[in-house]
C-alpha cells in the first residue's frame, strides 16, 4: 500500500530550536539539509545551518507516516516556505523567548503563511528555561496574536514540552475537521 | 519573566505595546548615552520619566513619593517635568531597555495624563521603512478593528488621513487595497497600521475557516494525537 504523508511544518526565525524540536520527538534520525555557517551574525549563533529542510518522521498506521518538516530560518531560504506550506495540516512557529530580534522574523514568517496557507498553528517560545526568557504571554502581543492563537512555553530538548505542543496543534486541526 | 533587548531592533512602540497590553505597573530602564532613563509605568501610561547616571539607583526607591521628594518634585509639577523630558525620550533610538514589573508602590490616586496609545501614534509617525517592513510585512494581510477602537482612537488623537484609513480597515480589505483606495503613500499607510496594531486599535483578522491541505478524518487524528501521547 503506498504510504500517505501527513505534513506538519515547523518554521520560526534562524536558531529558534526547529532541528532540535524534529530530533527531539522524530522515530528516525532527522534528515538534515545542514551546512557550516559562514556568515557574519549567523555564525556566532550556532555551528550548523539547515539550508533546504529537515524532516522527521513518525509512523501512525501501515498507510499513514507524519512528516515534520523544519524549514530553513534565514529569509534567503524563504522560496522554501512556499514549497513546504502547500498540502500541511499544521504549523508550529517557534521563537527563541531569550531574544526579541527574532520575534520581527517570527512575526513575517505568520503574515506569510497566514495569507496564503492559513492552516491551523501555534506558537512554541523555545528556550523558556533560560534567563532572560520573555513569558508567552508578552510574545503573544509582540506578535500581534489574538488570544485565540495558542502560544505555548517550550524548550524544545524535552519531549513532554514538544509533545505537548504537538498534542495542543492537534487539538487545533480537530476544530476544522 | 523578563521583557529586555536592543532598542535597535525592538522599539519604543514595540515596547510600548507589549507594557500597554496589560496596563503593567513597574519600571522601564534604558541605558543609554549619555543619560539613563527610568520610565515609570502605572497601568500602561507612563507617569514619570527620571534622567540617572547610574542605573542602581533607580532601585534605590520602591515608593513612588520617596522618588518623587529625592528629584525635589512636588506633584503639581510632575506633569509639567514628564512632558519635558517626553522629547529626548521619545527621541532614542539606541540603548539596552529592561522592564522590572511591580518594584514601585504608587499612590492609588495617581493617574497618568500623557495616554500610551497616543505616544504610540505620534511614534509611528516616524518609522523607518525598515520598522514598518516588521509588522507590515506583506500586503495580503488583513486586519479588522478591535472591539474598543472608538475608544482607544480617542486616547490616540488621530489625525485625519489616519481616521480616514481607519474605516477602510474592515476585516476584508487587504493593505494593498488600503493603499490602493486611499491613495495615500504607502509607506504612511503602514506606519499607521503598525500604530493601530501596536494601540490595539486594530487586528488581525480572526479567521472562521482553516485549510488544512490533507482529507484528515477524525478518526486518523485520533489515531495521530494517541501515537504522539504514547511516543
Amino acid at each position: 500500500m503506498a504510504e500517505k504523508k501527513i505534513k506538519i511544518v515547523i518554521s520560526g526565525p534562524y536558531a529558534a530550536g526547529k532541528t532540535q524540536f524534529i530530533n527531539t520527538i522524530s522515530e528516525i534520525e532527522t534528515v538534515k539539509t545542514e551546512v557550516k555557517t559562514t556568515r557574519s551574525g549567523e555564525k556566532e549563533k550556532k555551528d550548523y545551518t539547515t539550508v533546504a529542510m529537515d524532516f522527521g518522521r513518525i509512523k501512525i498506521d501501515d498507510e499513514h507516516t507524519l512528516y515534520l518538516f523544519g524549514t530553513p530560518g534565514q529569509s534567503r531560504f524563504d522560496f522554501m516556505w512556499d514549497i513546504l506550506g502547500k498540502g500541511m495540516v499544521g504549523l508550529v512557529v517557534l521563537v527563541d523567548s531569550t531574544d526579541p530580534a527574532t520575534f520581527h522574523e517570527a512575526r513575517r514568517i505568520i503574515n506569510y503563511f497566514e495569507s496564503r496557507y492559513p492552516a491551523p498553528f501555534v506558537v512554541g517560545c523555545n528556550k523558556q528555561d533560560l534567563k532572560g526568557a520573555w513569558s508567552p504571554d508578552d510574545i503573544r502581543t509582540a506578535l500581534d496574536l489574538g488570544e485565540e492563537i495558542k502560544v505555548l512555553p517550550l524548550v524544545s530538548v524535552d519531549k513532554q514540552s514538544v509533545k505537548n505542543v504537538l498534542l495542543v496543534l492537534l487539538d487545533e486541526i480537530a476544530k476544522y475537521i | 519573566m523578563a521583557i529586555a533587548g536592543d532598542l535597535r531592533i525592538f522599539n519604543l512602540v514595540d515596547i510600548f505595546q507589549v507594557l500597554r497590553k496589560d496596563k503593567k505597573d513597574g519600571i522601564l530602564v534604558i541605558e543609554s548615552s549619555p543619560k539613563n532613563y527610568a520610565v515609570y509605568f502605572k497601568d500602561g501610561d507612563i507617569i514619570f520619566i527620571r534622567e540617572v547616571a547610574k542605573v542602581f539607583y533607580v532601585y534605590l526607591d520602591v515608593d513612588f513619593e520617596g522618588v518623587l521628594r529625592k528629584d525635589g518634585i512636588s506633584r503639581e509639577e510632575m506633569y509639567n517635568i514628564l512632558v519635558a523630558r517626553l522629547p529626548n525620550f521619545l527621541n532614542l533610538k539606541e540603548g539596552k531597555f529592561s522592564f522590572t514589573p511591580g518594584f514601585i508602590k504608587y499612590p492609588l490616586d495617581i493617574t497618568s495624563q500623557v495616554h500610551i496609545e497616543k505616544l504610540i501614534m505620534y511614534l509611528s509617525r516616524q518609522l523607518t521603512e525598515e520598522e514598518v517592513g516588521r509588522k507590515i510585512s506583506d500586503l495580503h494581510l488583513v486586519f479588522e478593528k478591535s472591539e474598543k477602537y472608538e475608544e482607544i482612537g480617542r486616547k490616540a488623537f488621530l489625525t485625519d488621513y489616519e481616521k480616514k484609513l481607519l474605516t477602510l480597515v474592515d476585516g476584508k480589505n487587504k493593505v494593498e487595497d488600503i493603499i490602493n483606495i486611499s491613495k495615500i503613500n504607502e509607506l504612511m499607510v503602514k506606519r499607521t497600521l503598525y500604530g493601530f496594531l501596536a494601540s490595539g486599535i486594530i487586528q488581525r483578522e480572526r479567521k472562521k475557516e482553516r485549510r488544512i491541505g490533507f482529507d484528515l478524518t477524525r478518526g486518523l487524528l485520533n489515531k495521530i494525537i494517541a501515537k504522539i501521547k504514547g511516543l
